[in-house]
């Protein structure tokens, strides 16, 4: 390690301490001081609001399915990219991270051109059987899915790789077949790649914002998700509110992380 | 014949890994499949367990034909250079896992358990996880676990490959002496001549996806059937019109025998019980200006009173292993 002087050690500790706190830590904290402006009691009714009450529970939902299709869709890719060698690969793989780089609302407007139901390219077609995807559940599901996508996979390929495959050869030479190996020897490998990928996605998933906007049509009640609500609450006038709902998807947030980071050291002894 | 390999050829790319090899296990014997590296032995086991496919050709464990079966049917034990311990698993649990795999009720897999870390000599470690273990506790681990599931046949990739030189010997003798003791089939893959002269009843030499020969250790060291294998299980020399061992070669230093051929020693280093020669040759003989080879004992080079710059007669022993020197072009 290279040495520095200590006036320079102290400089670089006030600088890094110093943005985080002006750019993370003050901003989210005037929040929790907002959420609780009213004393607690103000805080709780909140949950007597409706629509607020529908927005989080919609939120969960949409939230929740995400996460457990990411899961299943994340880890199977996952173990196509690193294990098999195929035609496209390099592409797939490109294609996986497309999502942290295209705006949420560029995925939104996307989804709302392949599948709606007027002039849509499924939408249409899927329409005449009966099946909504715009302004519904599964469109908002869909847009969630998709800006989550490469969180799973980005934590799961690096411990999937390192691992190598030389534990599934000799789980299969001792008679397990691809099955056994999965959920006996590879599974248990990337276990905390998987909840680290899927605590991840469920922080992006409900926090998810422009997709879902663009997609839900954002009915209060129906196809309103929390933070949806936040906008609203806070355009007319309702800061209070807005500010409560925002205190509860962050500490979600935060809470999903200092679980992990609990869970996590238990693995090394 | 416990494995028979017809024919059997891969490719890897414009690269042959194997090229229509054919050869045959006994039951019952520890082979070794001998060979620089590179030479396609690894893959010739990974053949034989099911691990890699071959493009063409057949594979036969104990009559039936294995070339289609997946790795799990085959019943072989296969254990890896690196050991390719299950990590999240205790030691017991290494090895109960292919007994799990088979449904074996709870209590004949505590016994077989039990009874496999008492042969690898494990037993106080059957509730420790493999990070806790050395590597050669974990090969060993890795042997009681392939042999659980009581195998056809026992395939080791150069199973001692990464182990310091210490340990490695000891393995070696132990694996000798297992093999005595459970008469499984087994083939080890190794490119250390000693390691195979040491333990295997027989040795297939491979060299560029082809079998150079095949044989006991006595017969590949006395009757090599190319210059490769001579080359390639022990120091080789060239004196005059022959090839043969440096130990090979008698050192007189008068010019009594017939065909002796006179030189003078330009090095001469002792190591340990025995004495290295370089001898540099008076005239060309039949081509090839390389200095000769020669080890003897410490008590017969010194009966010799050999120094530095001496004048010596050399000529092969008799009955010396030779061949042919192959012409310079």
């Amino acid at each position: 390690m290279v040495e520095v002087s200590t006036p320079v050690k102290w400089l670089l500790r006030l600088l890094a301490i110093g943005y985080v706190f002006f750019l993370v830590a003050w901003p989210v904290s005037t929040i929790v001081r907002e959420a609780f402006a009213d004393g607690v009691g103000a805080f709780f009714d909140i949950f007597s609001d409706e629509q607020v009450v529908n927005a989080l529970a919609l939120t969960v939902q949409v939230a929740v399915q995400a996460v457990l299709i990411n899961l299943v869709f994340g880890v199977g890719i996952s173990l196509l990219l690193v294990r098999y060698e195929f035609p496209g690969k390099r592409l797939l793989s490109a294609l996986v991270d497309l999502p942290m780089s295209v705006s949420p609302v560029v995925v939104g407007l996307s989804l709302l051109l392949v599948y709606n139901g007027r002039d849509g390219w499924f939408g249409t077609h899927l329409e005449e059987w009966g099946v909504q995807i715009i302004f519904s559940g599964t469109g908002m599901i869909m847009a969630t899915c998709f800006v989550a996508l490469p969180l799973v996979i980005r934590e799961v390929v690096p411990v999937l790789a390192e691992i190598g495959d030389d534990q599934e050869q000799a789980a299969r030479s001792l008679g397990a077949n691809s099955r056994q190996t999965f959920w006996r020897i590879t599974l248990p490998s990337i276990k905390w790649a998987v909840v680290y990928g899927v605590v991840l996605s469920l922080a992006r998933s409900l926090g998810e914002f422009g997709a879902v906007k663009v997609v839900s049509g954002n009915v209060a009640n129906q196809t309103q998700t929390a933070t949806l609500v936040v906008e609203k609450q806070y355009q007319s006038f309702d800061q209070a509110g807005a500010y409560t709902v925002s205190f509860v998807l962050a500490f979600v947030s935060v809470l999903c992380i200092v679980v992990v980071s609990i869970l996590r050291p238990k693995e090394h002894h | 014949m416990s494995i028979e390999v017809t024919n059997v050829t891969k490719k890897y790319g414009d690269f042959y890994a194997l090229d229509d090899v054919s050869v045959s296990l006994p039951t019952g014997q520890l082979t070794a499949l001998l060979g620089p590296s590179g030479g396609g032995k690894s893959t010739l086991l990974r053949i034989i367990a099911g691990l890699d496919t071959a493009d063409s050709g057949t594979v036969a464990i104990e009559g039936t034909n294995a070339t289609r079966l997946p790795p799990q049917k085959r019943n072989v034990g296969f254990v890896f250079q690196h050991y390719a311990v299950f990590k999240h698993m205790t030691v017991a649990k290494n090895v109960a896992f292919g007994l799990e795999i088979r449904k074996t009720p709870k209590a004949e897999v505590r016994r077989r358990v039990d009874e496999l870390l008492e042969l690898v000599h494990l037993s106080q470690f059957a509730d420790r996880l493999p990070s806790q273990l050395s590597g050669g506790q974990r090969q060993r681990m890795a042997l009681a676990r392939a042999l659980a599931v009581e195998p056809t046949v026992l395939l080791l990739d150069e199973p001692f490959g990464a182990l310091d030189a210490k340990v490695r010997k000891e393995l070696r003798e132990w694996l000798r002496r297992l093999h005595d003791e459970v008469h499984v089939t087994t083939v080890f893959v190794t490119h250390d001549q000693e390691e195979a002269m040491e333990v295997a009843d027989e040795i297939v030499v491979i060299n560029q996806g082809r079998v150079e020969q095949v044989g006991s250790p006595d017969e590949l060291y006395d009757e090599p059937a190319s210059d490769f294998v001579m080359g390639f299980l022990g120091e080789v020399t060239r004196l005059g019109p022959v090839r043969l061992r440096p130990h090979d070669v008698e050192v007189g230093v008068t010019p009594g025998r017939a065909g002796a051929i006179p030189g003078t020693i330009t090095r001469l280093l002792r190591v340990g019980f025995e004495v290295r020669l370089q001898v540099e040759l008076d005239r060309e003989l039949g081509g090839g200006a390389d200095p000769v080879s020669v080890v003897l004992s410490r008590s017969h080079a010194r009966s010799l009173d050999l120094e530095l710059g001496s004048k010596v007669w050399l000529t092969a022993a008799v009955g010396a292993v030779t061949v042919p020197a192959m012409v310079a072009v």
